[in-house]
């Protein structure tokens, strides 16, 4: 019986144009996948020997001015790329991955973007968590929308009901031949991307392998259920694709439409105004009264008095310092936006299993925007550590030579993601099961 | 008289099609969406103007309180440039929620645009953005297909097309008249989205410059031009297929392959084929350009102590401090002027690439009508990429400009034995903060937005015309039972 109906199932023209289709856009999408790695791990290979090149030249010119030197200094923090990213590139292309920041004021910096042509950011990626949430499932329609309507418009049906065997059975049958197809389709293109893009056999892999087959069960869900409403191709045709269309074209831009407009981050602006005028306002105020919000910030350096008159390094990295210290109200606001906006997202993504998987794959490959805000959180960290060493140096005014630049090596962001499996998955399993359970029940009459 | 077959067989299948419950649903979920998408859009744009406004105003604001102050100190105040949205972006909002939206414009510093929509977005504006030119290019083509795919299959089926036949009409008449009804059909889904980017383009009148009525009246031809020959295209699938189920399937491909799966492609090859620099390597390439050409702020560089002796013996002088202008003002415009050519030659380099990059995309147009009415109406609202590198260009402009300004203050009110920028000594009458030039946005115009769309128009116009000579021409050999 089964030998029969896989032949049947490989006879069909449309079946091969599906495996092609598949594999055709599945190698197109693994290339992305690595030349969005390998661009990307270039250019943080570049950092180091870059940071090293502009140190010793920097140094050279203003040996005898630390204070000057460390005005022009950079130093970068590097948020690498995981081999994962290569399956769900999700915000990474967005957000820059590469912070390279001098110890002035930091929130005029660390917003700075990275190059990027917007056109093809709009357009969107080619990656493999886009074919299986967006392709995948017009494949499992397209192979399966008719397997019943199909044997009853041409009169089959009856002689399969008149042959004494389980006419349910016989639909499971060849539902299971596609699952089979599709999965085995599904690997092919899962073991290509771990061998092409390098990717480690450890849990978070397991993890995408395993969300994905479960969305590719849920489509299979929805589909069987459409087919046991025993309505005709067309009508199933339609149905289906609508359902498609509805939820993964549709819903995932009304979703996004309705967070944007919910939460607009003008913050943002209001931010980057208030971080530069708290610095430059300095210069006309009150230098005790600057010194004195410096002192309060870092007891530890009331040690260092500023003399009466005249221009001095101290001065003036307090009065930087200051840019970022009193933006402070503007800047939570800000990331309580941006907060709000990823709850909001999660909580309706939820209930529709392409937005969840889009935004589970992403967390997991740590190209997600929590990613993004880490690194950012972690960039002011970096930046507050990197102060702290050296402004002893300049307010000793000590030679730049007294500092071993040697040790300014780039810094890598390691980030811990806190991505709940069961979470994640509960929900998408529960959406199929329901779907299998109202097929079989709707029908219990026709199939015993 | 012949004529009136194909008005009699259009308004036929317009009626029958009308009075199906389908399409009655998803006629009130379109236009309930379309309502939706308006709305919000619109208030999003109200919004967005009112926090750009404010903002602009606010940084300007605290610019012209200044006190009395060393120029030098005003040219690293900088001002910030935030993109105006054009009205149209509320129809097709483009590439703008991938494109930075304020500046920091400084004294010898070139700053990125910062804080675009998607950088600050969950993953899922990755999915699109939701406007009224995404249901006309995605969802309406889809829904021509899901209503037109039966046209002639069915039919065909029913046996009635041989009897149509028989009865005297040709089969070119039959598909045109199909082709006819089906675009009538269409009008109900598309006729109130124009209607929509008519609203908005009466009420939103008043924005200076954006030439705003004939935009709305080039992007409606466009679509109309593209609706057509979806609809012709439609038909001449359901009559070349064996049945429905073949037609619905080959319509879905077409939309598949057309719609989603060329546009990405291409611009996945354009990226391959034409790698841009990264940020720190760009970053790289000019200061090594600038120490190739002499840095300003290096007290021992050749290039500028040659600037130096030059000046000092135009002047019969010997020491800068005896010169009739501030002499590191000069310096700073001189550098200014070096560093800004430099950078700006890097920044034509790059925007290059970029449309290096995008270059299959736009050449793709000839046999993609998709990507021509994608492209026309990203253009004709104002938010294309051509757009966007109109806007960087103008704020570095101005931001040179601003900068120059100051220098000038400099040269002139400055003591030449000034040694700090620091204090009330060495300072600049605050009036002058408020004579520096603004930055006024100018939206693109509409001849360059024509003359940049042309291959568009041409590959859309002839679209139609292959069609229709098809259907006229050759499909009279099409299988009739």
């Amino acid at each position: 019986m089964y030998r029969l109906l896989i032949k049947h199932f490989f006879r069909s023209k449309t079946v091969w144009l599906a495996f092609g289709i598949l594999m055709f856009l599945g190698v197109l999408s693994i290339s992305t996948g690595k030349q969005f790695l390998n661009q990307k791990q270039a250019t943080i290979a570049k950092t180091a020997e870059q940071q090293q090149k502009h140190i010793e030249t920097q140094t050279k010119l203003y040996e005898d001015d630390i204070g000057l030197l460390l005005y022009y200094l950079k130093f970068s923090f590097v948020n690498p790329v995981q081999p994962l990213a290569g399956i769900s590139m999700g915000q990474s292309d967005v957000n820059s991955h590469i912070q390279n920041v001098s110890i002035l004021n930091l929130e005029g910096q660390k917003y700075d973007t990275d190059l990027v042509n917007p056109m093809r950011l709009q357009v969107g990626n080619l990656d493999i968590s886009f074919l299986i949430i967006f392709l995948f499932p017009l494949i499992i329609i397209a192979l399966s929308f008719n397997i019943l309507s199909e044997e009853k418009e041409k009169g089959t049906w009856k002689m399969i009901t008149t042959q004494g065997i389980s006419p349910f059975k016989f639909l499971l049958k060849k539902l299971s031949i596609r699952v089979v197809f599709i999965y085995i389709a599904l690997s092919i293109l899962l073991f290509l991307a771990k061998v092409v893009l390098g990717i480690p056999f450890a849990i978070e892999f397991l993890y995408i392998i395993i969300i994905s087959y479960l969305y590719i069960l849920f489509w299979f869900a929805l589909c069987f259920f459409v087919i046991l409403l025993r309505k005709s191709s067309n009508t199933n045709a339609i149905t289906l694709l609508s359902s498609w269309l509805v939820l993964v074209v549709f819903l995932p831009v009304l979703v996004n439409n309705y967070v944007a407009n919910k939460y607009p981050v003008e913050e943002a602006f209001a931010m980057t105004i208030k971080q530069r005028d708290a610095y430059h306002t300095k210069w006309d105020t009150d230098k005790k009264e600057t010194m004195e919000k410096f002192y309060n910030h870092y007891p530890q350096f009331r040690k260092y008095e500023l003399k009466e008159t005249g221009f001095s390094w101290l001065w003036y990295y307090a009065m930087q310092q200051m840019g970022d210290d009193e933006s402070k109200v503007e800047r939570d606001a800000m990331f309580d936006k941006i907060r709000k906006r990823e709850q909001l997202s999660a909580s309706i993504a939820q209930f529709f299993p392409p937005l969840q998987v889009q935004l589970s794959m992403n967390t997991i490959a740590h190209t997600d925007l929590s990613n993004y805000v880490a690194f950012l959180n972690e960039t002011t960290r970096f930046h507050e550590n990197i102060r702290l060493q050296l402004y002893p140096k300049i307010f000793e005014n000590q030679p730049a030579s007294s500092v071993n630049w040697q040790e300014y090596e780039p810094v890598f962001f390691e980030h811990q993601n806190n991505f709940n499996m069961l979470k994640s998955v509960f929900p998408l399993l529960l959406l199929t099961l329901i779907l299998i359970g109202l097929g079989v029940f709707r029908n219990l009459k026709y199939f015993r | 008289m012949k004529n009136n077959a194909i008005i009699l067989i259009g308004t036929q299948f317009f009626k029958k099609t009308f009075y199906t419950k389908g399409l009655f649903v998803l006629l009130s979920l379109f236009l309930a969406v379309l309502a939706y998408v308006t709305i919000s859009g619109w208030n999003a744009y109200e919004a967005n103007h009112h926090v750009v406004e404010h903002h602009q105003e606010s940084s300007r604001k605290s610019w012209e309180e200044n006190p009395d102050k060393h120029p030098h100190r005003m040219a690293h105040f900088g001002t910030f440039a935030f993109r105006a949205q054009h009205p149209l972006r509320i129809f097709d909002s483009g590439i703008e929620s991938y494109t930075g939206n304020s500046i920091f414009l400084e004294a010898h510093r070139q700053n990125t645009a910062n804080f675009s929509e998607a950088s600050l977005s969950t993953g899922l504006v990755r999915f699109g953005d939701l406007n009224i030119a995404m249901l006309l290019q995605l969802i309406l083509p889809l829904i021509i297909f899901f209503i037109g795919y039966a046209s002639i299959t069915a039919e065909r089926e029913n046996g009635t097309l041989k009897i149509i036949y028989i009865q005297g009409t040709p089969l070119n008449k039959v598909l045109l008249g199909k082709a006819l009804g089906l675009f009538l059909l269409s009008t109900l889904f598309f006729l109130p989205s124009l209607l929509a980017l008519w609203s908005i383009s009466f009420i939103e009148n008043h924005t200076m410059n954006s030439a705003i009525i004939v935009r709305s009246i080039l992007i409606s031809i466009g679509y109309i031009i593209f609706f057509m020959t979806l609809c012709c295209i439609t038909v001449i699938v359901s009559a070349k297929s064996i049945n429905s189920n073949r037609a619905l399937l080959s319509l879905l491909a077409g939309w598949l392959l057309f719609f989603i799966i060329i546009p990405k492609t291409a611009q996945v090859i354009g990226n391959s084929l034409y790698p841009n620099l990264s940020k720190i390597e760009f970053k790289a390439v000019i200061e090594e350009e600038v120490t190739k050409q002499g840095d300003s702020h290096n007290p021992d560089d050749p290039y500028f102590n040659a600037v130096r002796d030059s000046v000092l013996k135009a002047n019969n002088v010997t020491d800068v401090k005896d010169l009739p202008f501030n002499y590191s003002g000069f310096i700073m415009s001189k550098g200014e002027k070096q560093t800004a050519l430099i950078y700006n030659d890097q920044h034509k380099k790059l925007i290059k690439t970029y449309e290096h990059q995008n270059s299959i995309t736009d050449n793709l147009v000839l046999i993609n009508p998709y990507l021509a009415i994608k492209n026309l109406s990203m253009s004709l609202s104002g938010t294309d990429f051509y757009t966007y590198t109109h806007f960087l260009s103008q704020t570095e402009k101005y931001r040179y400009q601003q900068s120059q300004y100051l220098n000038d203050l400099q040269m002139k009110f400055i003591s030449n034995k000034a040694k700090s920028s620091e204090g009330k000594i060495n300072v600049v009458d605050k009036s002058y903060w408020k004579s520096a030039p603004t930055f006024s946005y100018e939206y693109v115009s509409i001849a360059d937005t024509i003359f940049n769309q042309i291959t568009a128009i041409i590959a859309l116009i002839i679209w139609l015309l292959l069609t229709i000579i098809f259907i006229t021409k050759f499909s009279n050999r099409f299988k009739i039972i």
